[in-house]
């Protein structure tokens, strides 16, 4: 425990030289400010074309069309930037050879491993909460009287989806030992998991609907209990992807 | 500017500055490094110009040199 402590504070110090944490808090501050103020301000701007004579009909903008932009900015770009800011966690320290000191002195390969991923999630969980409190706040502020149904699970879903996405960077970057691969995998298995998605019946068990398919279930429709399966299949694959990367990175030569 | 779009001014300002602080941010880093992973430094400054939020992430994560 004391070495998973330890190497975590080192990854966690890593991520402010590095500009990570900057990175993540800013794109995500700019994303939950950006999503109601988009909702709001959109049918505003078709209105100033109605001067030119252009008539436009837009229904006047919701909470949920904040909400919408939310999912829609996290749920897409979001991830992407996620994936792309931790994609170098393992590759950089294995191409550059900085962790052969520390393994040699006795570091657990496991704790290598499973400290990255649990540096990366608070990273992930601060940059995400960051990102909700503000839209929350300013789509209190804007739309006086809304509610909110289920937001638990809601908001939740994206955020295991997150966590996901670091596990396979995790894996990808332990398997080939470089940013390529470890983006390389993501790509494939996030393009998989969509190409699975076109199959009919399969969406309850899909990972894929939880970076976005929640938003109904704000507006009070649907179930909970229909997210329940793709988290149990996002959690399963968690973790196997983790064993997965122990298990690669215990047989590496590093 | 219309009454009803200049009232959303304050809530417009945060997100432009922390935008162009990020793009400010990839520029400067660009200009006082001189060694990239790959590309050269026009196409870093290309990317981080123009290509919005995930320019600057670009640079920053697989653009950057090791120092």
């Amino acid at each position: 425990m004391k070495q998973f402590f330890a190497f975590t504070k080192k990854e966690l110090a890593e991520s402010v030289v590095t500009y990570k944490l900057h990175i993540l808090l800013a794109v995500f501050l700019i994303f939950g400010m950006m999503s109601p103020l988009f909702a709001k301000l959109t049918p505003e701007l078709f209105k100033t074309l109605e001067t030119s004579g252009i008539v436009i009909q837009m229904p006047e903008p919701t909470a949920m069309d904040s909400w919408a932009q939310f999912f829609k900015n996290v749920g897409q770009t979001g991830m992407l930037v996620l994936a792309i800011s931790f994609s170098g966690i393992m590759a950089s320290e294995l191409s550059k050879g900085t962790l052969i000191i520390l393994l040699a002195k006795g570091l657990n390969r496991h704790v290598v491993i499973l400290s990255k991923f649990f540096a990366s999630t608070i990273l992930w969980t601060v940059s995400y909460l960051a990102c909700l409190g503000i839209c929350y706040a300013y789509t209190a502020y804007f739309w006086n009287d809304y509610t909110i149904h289920n937001a638990a699970i809601a908001f939740v879903a994206p955020w295991v989806f997150g966590e996901l996405l670091l596990s396979i960077v995790i894996f990808g970057g332990t398997l080939f030992g470089n940013i390529y691969g470890s983006l390389l995998t993501c790509l494939s298995i996030v393009v998989a998991l969509n190409v699975i998605g076109i199959i009919p019946n399969t969406a309850k068990f899909n990972p894929v609907t939880l970076s976005g398919g929640t938003l109904p279930l704000l507006g009070g429709v649907g179930e909970v209990s229909d997210f329940v399966p793709a988290m149990m299949v996002c959690a399963m694959m968690i973790i196997a992807l983790l064993v997965g990367a122990v298990l690669v990175f215990k047989k590496k030569e590093v | 500017m219309p009454e009803n779009i200049s009232q959303f001014i304050p809530f417009l300002v945060p997100i432009i500055v922390i935008q162009f602080g990020l793009m400010v941010a990839a520029i400067i880093h660009i200009l006082h490094h001189n060694k990239y992973r790959f590309g050269n430094r026009a196409l870093w400054l290309v990317i981080s110009i123009f290509i919005g939020i995930i320019g600057p992430v670009l640079y920053f994560t697989i653009g950057k040199g090791d120092e």
